[in-house]
């Protein structure tokens, strides 16, 4: 079988996702999977990777190829792959994050995602904005004068979770919490699995189960303004299980905290390594919206997810049967000259039409891009108003070693205010 | 081939050629008609293929199913000439469809 190894004509071009090398920069190694054409074997996840705008893009949009292994799988084959991938013995987190609306496919990814759905369209989401701009306010009024910050720590960091956590309904001050709790869940995605990880994520789980275990009980006695409440309610109307919404409310948090920070520090970083794109969006904040658009292609934050086929198939090319798992590489998609230009390697915050694939496609189309939108429409513009200059205050920011995100580890900058 | 045309929010038309069974969305974003951003790719996932059908079909088309009409609900400015493209196939009985476009998908 074919690993994916291509013949490393440049350095750099192995494909190594833990190495900081590719840490650094994953582009050369996407390019020569590009170019490699077919999809190519990856054992330590047992995947053939896929790059190509096109083929990634049609297995995304395409039904028959899904989330969970359940149709071609028994549960023992199943039980024995998570034994394999360190997944096992972990019983919160096989009900509450293993098992999701991401996860599930057909009827119950539909039942699902149609509980929330509405509450993350514009219109819900724009009725945020004051909330959200409140609260960058704040967090700005207290860094302006302070002339040198970590981007990614002091500001980045505070603000997705917490709206987050706004909009399901949990208290401001218990939001930080929620960060923390997010963060160790997610850690356990990537490809490293240690043990020690493993008990923490478990841990995580366990606290966010009892926690929203208390809130669904006060929102019982007392309901509010808030999707946790019109969750319970559609528990009651027979929607969705318990489990079900715990498992929901998880997934939210957790697909929404971690991929907004990134995005926010290597949107900036780009602004800054792109100073002309940085002076073009200050002339023109009329962009923000295309260079927000142009921010998640650039650097797509959650570069790396999988597909199962359902059916016999061709890819790239070559055939494959049933139950091929597939690992699209939405970050080597998003950088493919073939979908946009010899240019697909810089950074234009006026690109447009920007049909991107740093939310996926298809029916797991991501449900909160929206409000990952808006948290960076909101932090860039008051930046922008409110900063004469943003500079870089370090060499080489670090990035975060892995394939499943994307996104510098701190991002120290100068700010001069306006 | 069937006939479609595409009417932006200047009053601007233009008309395209489609195949059997060829969604309207993918002969936009096949032809550079911005205006349909298409983000989830035609699975009714996210709205952002919204059209206004003209006056003369709204009669003539096959009605939206449940989950087209889910997710019409949600968009911004829906009326009841509102559709998805990506849901509208073209066929002998939609040869030469009038679509309006809304200015911005969101
Ligand atoms: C930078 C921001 C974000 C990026 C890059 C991103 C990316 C993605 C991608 C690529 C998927 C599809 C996964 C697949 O193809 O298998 C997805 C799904 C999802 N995203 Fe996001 N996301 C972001 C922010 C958010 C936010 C803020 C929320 C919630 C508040 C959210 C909630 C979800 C959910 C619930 C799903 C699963 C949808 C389904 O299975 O139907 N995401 N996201
Ligand atoms: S393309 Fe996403 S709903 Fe039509």
């Amino acid at each position: 079988m074919a690993t994916a190894t291509p013949k490393a004509s440049e350095p750099g071009t192995a494909f190594e996702p833990l190495s900081v090398a590719f840490a650094q920069n994953p582009y050369p190694a996407y390019a020569a999977l590009r170019d490699l054409g077919e999809p190519q074997f990856f054992p330590d996840f047992g995947m053939w990777l896929v790059a190509r705008f096109d083929d990634v893009a049609s297995i995304a949009r395409d039904n028959s190829m899904v989330r969970s292994p359940e149709f071609f799988m028994s549960h023992e084959e199943i039980e024995a792959e998570k034994r394999a991938q360190n997944w096992h013995d972990m019983p919160h987190h096989s009900r509450f994050v293993q098992f999701s609306m991401l996860d599930s496919d057909g009827e119950v990814h539909d039942r699902l995602r149609k509980q929330v759905f509405r509450e993350f369209t514009p219109v819900f989401i724009a009725r945020q904005r004051g909330m959200i701009q409140s609260f960058v306010d704040k967090l700005v009024d207290g860094l302006i004068d302070k002339g040198e910050i970590d981007f990614v720590e002091d500001l980045a960091a505070q603000v997705p979770g917490h709206i987050i956590g706004r909009v399901l309904g949990v208290p401001d001050e218990d939001c930080p919490q929620l960060r923390v709790w997010s963060e160790n869940v997610v850690k356990f995605f990537d490809i490293n699995r240690t043990d020690e990880r493993k008990a923490i994520a478990e841990k995580a789980t366990t606290e966010f189960y009892h926690y929203l275990q208390k809130l669904m009980t006060q929102r019982r006695a007392a309901p509010q303004e808030d999707l946790i409440t019109r969750l319970i309610a559609a528990q009651d109307a027979g929607h969705l299980n318990e489990d079900e919404l715990v498992s929901t409310c998880m997934l939210i948090l957790m697909a929404g905290h971690g991929s907004t920070i990134d995005v926010l520090g290597s949107g900036m970083h780009a602004l800054l390594r792109f100073p002309d794109q940085m002076e073009r969006l200050r002339q023109d904040p009329g962009l923000i919206h295309t260079a927000i658009q142009e921010m998640f292609r650039f650097e797509s934050p959650l570069p790396f997810f999988h597909r199962y086929s359902t059916t016999d198939c061709v890819v790239g090319g070559k055939a494959f049967p049933r139950g091929t798992k597939f690992g699209l590489l939405y970050g080597a998609a998003n950088r493919d000259p073939a979908a946009f230009g010899d240019d697909a390697g810089s950074f234009d915050v006026g690109r447009n039409p920007n049909r991107h694939l740093a939310f996926g496609g298809g029916a797991h189309f991501c449900l909160g891009n929206h409000l990952a939108r808006l948290d960076m429409e909101v932090i860039f513009t008051t930046l922008i108003k409110r900063l004469k200059s943003i500079s870089l205050a370090e060499v080489e920011p670090q990035y975060k070693p892995g394939l499943s995100v994307r996104g510098p580890k701190a991002l120290r900058l100068t700010l001069t205010p306006a | 081939m069937y006939r479609v045309t595409f009417v932006d929010a200047d009053g601007q038309a233009t008309e395209l050629t489609a195949n059997e069974g060829q969604s309207v969305m993918s002969v936009a974003v096949a032809n550079g008609i911005d205006q349909i951003l298409a983000e989830c790719g035609g699975s009714c996932a996210c709205g952002t293929c919204h059209c206004y059908v003209d006056e003369s079909w709204t009669e003539k088309l096959p009605a939206a199913d449940d989950s087209e009409q889910g997710m019409i609900e949600c968009l911004m400015n829906p009326t009841d000439r509102s559709r998805l493209t990506c849901q509208l196939k073209m066929s002998a009985a939609l040869d030469g469809l009038v679509v309006h476009l809304p200015r911005e998908q969101y």
